[in-house]
């Protein structure tokens, strides 16, 4: 480790005047400010508030929901059991494990994914999304909102890759997502908003 | 940070807990540039930064009874997106999220000291990822965020002469990055 006179941490934590430090060692402790002031510049990020708001005012999903989605995520779980037990444990759960998995959500192949749209439009009759994954075709893929609390999602098995796509609120009015992973410019002037979609499987 | 006219923390906190949800927003447009800027440092990457502190925020909204110093919601919320920091950090190493996005890039119009001015910063900014998480969030606290020893160890739960000796530690390394490229 390249250790530094004390000194210079003792100004730098503000014990210790600059003036009392002997012209050699300004330089160093110099350097330091100068790369905490370059750091400490504002990073020009677009807001959070909207993301943030529409997050909150989701509804939290119901019990049942988040009991099915544990039920659905991978858990590692350790069993003791006696080696003469094993084999009838092993082959119960394969029998479980294939009986659930033909109920579970859709089946997704190797290079498939999903993506989640989500947008809050309280007075909208209906939302679409449409995107490079439709050519853009309005009328194919429908948001709900069956609880009519303004929040509008769809989920959408889509092959991986990275998409471009927007709102289409009843029909005529096209808004980005502002919760999208990220915005990009189109040729018409508007920004479209941009979904990565990666495999499930890997 | 109290803003004459402007409802203080507390007061905000108060309102959000009595069911006035758009309150939220003032804590959003208070502490937001903060937080992104300490989460970017962290992370080298604005758009996982984005991620982080929006996290955070949520989840600071949905905890906010469990605030129970809200004169310090400052300090509350840093810990919050530290720890979605130290997540996002978590899952990078056994995940294959590129841990940089380009360094910022100045515009060929701005003037040289502009260019110079981005040179050093991917130059830092390159330097504090070598960091190790510890030591580059202990200088992004005490350096970026200016913060005291005092509310360092509020946030991070380290004692103070730990978080002295991760500064030290940190401010040395950056030390020599920038003595080599001079």
């Amino acid at each position: 480790m390249n250790t530094i006179d004390p000194r210079i941490h003792q100004v730098l934590d503000g014990e210790l005047a600059v003036d009392a430090l002997p012209a050699e060692l300004r330089d160093a402790t110099e350097a330091i400010r100068a790369a905490a002031d370059l750091l400490a510049a504002p990073v020009p990020v677009r807001s959070l508030e909207s993301r943030v708001m529409a997050e909150i005012h989701r509804p939290a999903p119901s019990l049942a929901r988040r009991v099915s989605a544990w039920l659905a995520t991978p858990h590692a779980i350790t069993f003791r059991v006696r080696p003469v037990w094993s084999l009838a444990f092993a082959a119960a759960a394969a029998v479980l494990t294939l009986f659930y998995a033909r109920d579970v959500g859709p089946q997704l192949g190797e290079h498939e994914g999903i993506a989640q749209f989500v947008g809050r439009f309280p007075d909208a009759r209906s939302v679409h999304v449409v995107g490079t994954f439709n050519d853009w075709r309005p009328g194919t893929i429908a948001l709900q909102d069956l609880d009519n609390d303004g929040v509008w999602t769809a989920t959408v098995v889509l092959p991986a890759g990275t998409y471009e796509y927007m709102f289409v609120v009843d029909g005529e009015r096209w808004v980005p997502d502002h919760l999208a992973d990220r915005l990009v410019a189109d040729d018409f002037g508007r920004e479209n908003s941009v979904v990565i979609v990666r495999p499930v499987h890997r | 940070m109290d803003v004459i006219g402007a409802p203080s923390d507390a007061e905000i906190v108060a309102r959000v807990l009595g069911g006035d949800a758009e309150a939220f927003g003032f804590v959003i447009r208070r502490y937001e540039a903060g937080l992104l800027r300490f989460a970017t440092r962290m992370l080298g990457s604005r758009d996982a930064a984005a991620d982080a502190v929006a996290e955070g925020l949520v989840r600071a909204y949905r905890h906010l009874a469990s605030c129970r110093e809200p004169d310090r919601l400052r300090t509350w919320l840093y810990r919050i997106v530290t720890n979605r920091c130290k997540s996002h950090l978590a899952r990078r190493s056994v995940g294959d999220v590129p841990l940089d996005e380009a360094p910022p890039v100045a515009d060929p119009a701005d003037g040289e000291a502009e260019l110079e001015r981005a040179e050093q910063l991917a130059l830092v900014q390159r330097a504090l990822t070598g960091l190790s998480p510890d030591k580059r969030e202990a200088f992004v606290l005490k350096h970026v965020e200016g913060l005291s020893y005092e509310e360092m160890a509020a946030i991070t739960g380290e004692r103070i002469p730990t978080l002295k000796m991760r500064v030290h530690r940190a401010r040395e390394a950056l030390l020599k990055v920038l003595e080599d490229h001079t």
